[in-house]
C-alpha cells in the first residue's frame, strides 16, 4: 500500500513528460503534468475525453499576447460547453505564478494556466513565442499548430484560424489548415 | 543683433534636421527590390518590434555594426514590426534613444505571415530576426531570436573577406 501510495506520489509530484512522438503525420504527445497559478496540479492526460485541447502559450507582458486576451477568454466562453479544454501555460521565466494569477484577474482569463517553470513543456513543442497554439485530440495528437488568428488587431482579422481548426474537429473533420505561423514576443526561456 | 538671432534660428532648423529620423513604410515589393540593388554591399537586414525585449537589448549591437563596417561594404536595414501608427509614439522615440545610423522601415506587408514566409520559411515568427544577404543580394545566414556584436560580424567578415 505504502508502495503504491509512494508510487502514485512520485507520479504526481514529479513532471512527467516524453519525447512528442511521429506517429504517422501527427506528431503524439504524451501526458505531462504541471502546476497552475493557484499550486493545483493538472495532467494533459485528464483531458483525453475532450474532443479537443488546445494549449496556447501565453505571456502577462508581451503586447502581442495580451492583444488577444479578448479574444482568448471569448474562445474559452465559445468552447466551454462543448468538450474542448482550453489551456493557457506561460513559459516565461520572468513571470510568476502570482503574476500570471493577477494578470488572469485583470483579464477575465477564466482557463487553467499552468506555469512551466523550466520550459520544459515549451522545449517538447518546441514552442517559441507568445501567443502560439496547439490542438491536441483525444489521442494527444498535434492535429493544429500556429496562430490564434491572421491579425493581432482584433478588427481586422480575416480567418480565425484556431476556431476554425476546433471547429472541424467538432465537426468530425480533418484540419484543413494544421500548420500556420504563430507571430509573437520570442517565449524568454531560463538559462540552461 | 538680428543677424545673430537668424544664424541662431538657422542653426536651430539644421540641429533639429539632423535630429530628424524617416521611417518609411516597407511592403514585400519593396524588401525585394532593395535585397536586389545590392551595389556591392552585403545586407544585414533586422526585424524588431518595440515591444520586443530581446530586440531592444539587440539593437545597440546593430548600431555598432553599422558603426563600424563602412557603409560602402555593409547596408543595414531594420524592419520595425509595430503598427504604423505607432510611429511617433514608439517608433522614433526608440530610434532616437538608440542614436540610430541606418535606415529603418515599419512593416507594410499584408500581414505578419506573408513577412514571415518571405523571410525564411522556416521562421516561426519569433522576434527579432535577422537575415544576411550576400553581395549578389542571396540570402546567405538567417539567425534566429536575439544575436550579439560577435555573431554578426563573424557573418559578415566572412562575406566581406571572401
Amino acid at each position: 500500500m505504502k508502495n503504491i501510495k509512494t508510487l502514485v506520489a512520485v507520479l504526481l509530484l514529479g513532471i512527467v513528460f516524453s519525447n512528442l512522438i511521429l506517429a504517422g503525420e501527427l506528431k503524439k504527445t504524451e501526458s505531462f503534468s504541471l502546476k497552475d497559478y493557484n499550486g493545483k496540479l493538472h495532467s494533459l492526460s485528464d483531458f483525453k475525453n475532450s474532443k479537443a485541447i488546445v494549449l496556447i502559450f501565453v505571456s502577462t507582458q508581451c503586447p502581442v499576447s495580451n492583444a488577444y486576451n479578448e479574444r482568448m477568454a471569448k474562445l474559452y466562453s465559445q468552447y466551454k460547453d462543448k468538450n474542448v479544454k482550453i489551456i493557457g501555460i506561460n513559459s516565461n521565466k520572468a513571470e510568476t505564478a502570482e503574476e500570471i494569477k493577477k494578470h488572469a484577474a485583470e483579464k477575465n482569463l477564466q482557463f487553467a494556466i499552468l506555469k512551466d517553470e523550466n520550459n520544459i513543456v515549451a522545449d517538447k513543442f518546441e514552442a517559441s513565442s507568445t501567443p502560439e497554439a496547439y490542438v491536441l485530440n483525444g489521442n494527444l495528437e498535434v492535429v493544429y499548430h500556429g496562430r490564434i488568428d491572421d491579425n493581432r488587431k482584433a478588427g481586422d482579422v480575416q480567418t480565425s484560424d484556431l476556431s476554425v481548426a476546433i471547429d472541424e474537429i467538432l465537426a468530425g473533420k480533418a484540419v484543413s489548415n494544421p500548420k500556420t505561423k504563430a507571430f509573437g514576443c520570442a517565449i524568454k526561456r531560463v538559462n540552461k | 543683433m538680428k543677424r545673430k538671432s537668424l544664424l541662431f534660428v538657422f542653426l536651430l532648423f539644421v540641429v533639429n534636421l539632423n535630429a530628424q529620423i524617416k521611417v518609411e513604410s516597407l511592403d514585400k515589393h519593396g524588401l525585394e527590390k532593395i535585397i536586389k540593388e545590392r551595389n556591392g554591399k552585403v545586407l544585414l537586414l533586422n526585424i524588431w518590434a518595440t515591444w520586443c525585449v530581446p530586440c531592444r537589448e539587440e539593437f545597440p549591437d546593430l548600431v555598432k555594426v553599422a558603426n563600424e563596417f563602412g557603409k560602402d561594404k555593409v547596408e543595414v536595414i531594420g524592419i520595425s514590426t509595430d503598427f504604423p501608427e505607432d510611429m511617433k509614439s514608439k517608433i522614433i522615440p526608440f530610434l532616437k534613444k538608440q542614436n540610430v545610423n541606418f535606415t529603418n522601415y515599419v512593416s507594410a506587408f499584408k500581414n505578419d505571415e506573408e513577412l514571415i514566409n518571405f523571410i525564411n520559411n522556416d521562421w516561426n515568427g519569433a522576434l527579432p530576426a535577422t537575415v544576411i544577404f550576400d553581395q549578389a543580394g542571396k540570402k546567405v545566414a538567417f539567425l534566429e531570436g536575439k544575436r550579439n556584436y560577435a555573431d554578426f560580424t563573424e557573418q559578415l567578415n566572412r562575406l566581406i573577406l571572401e
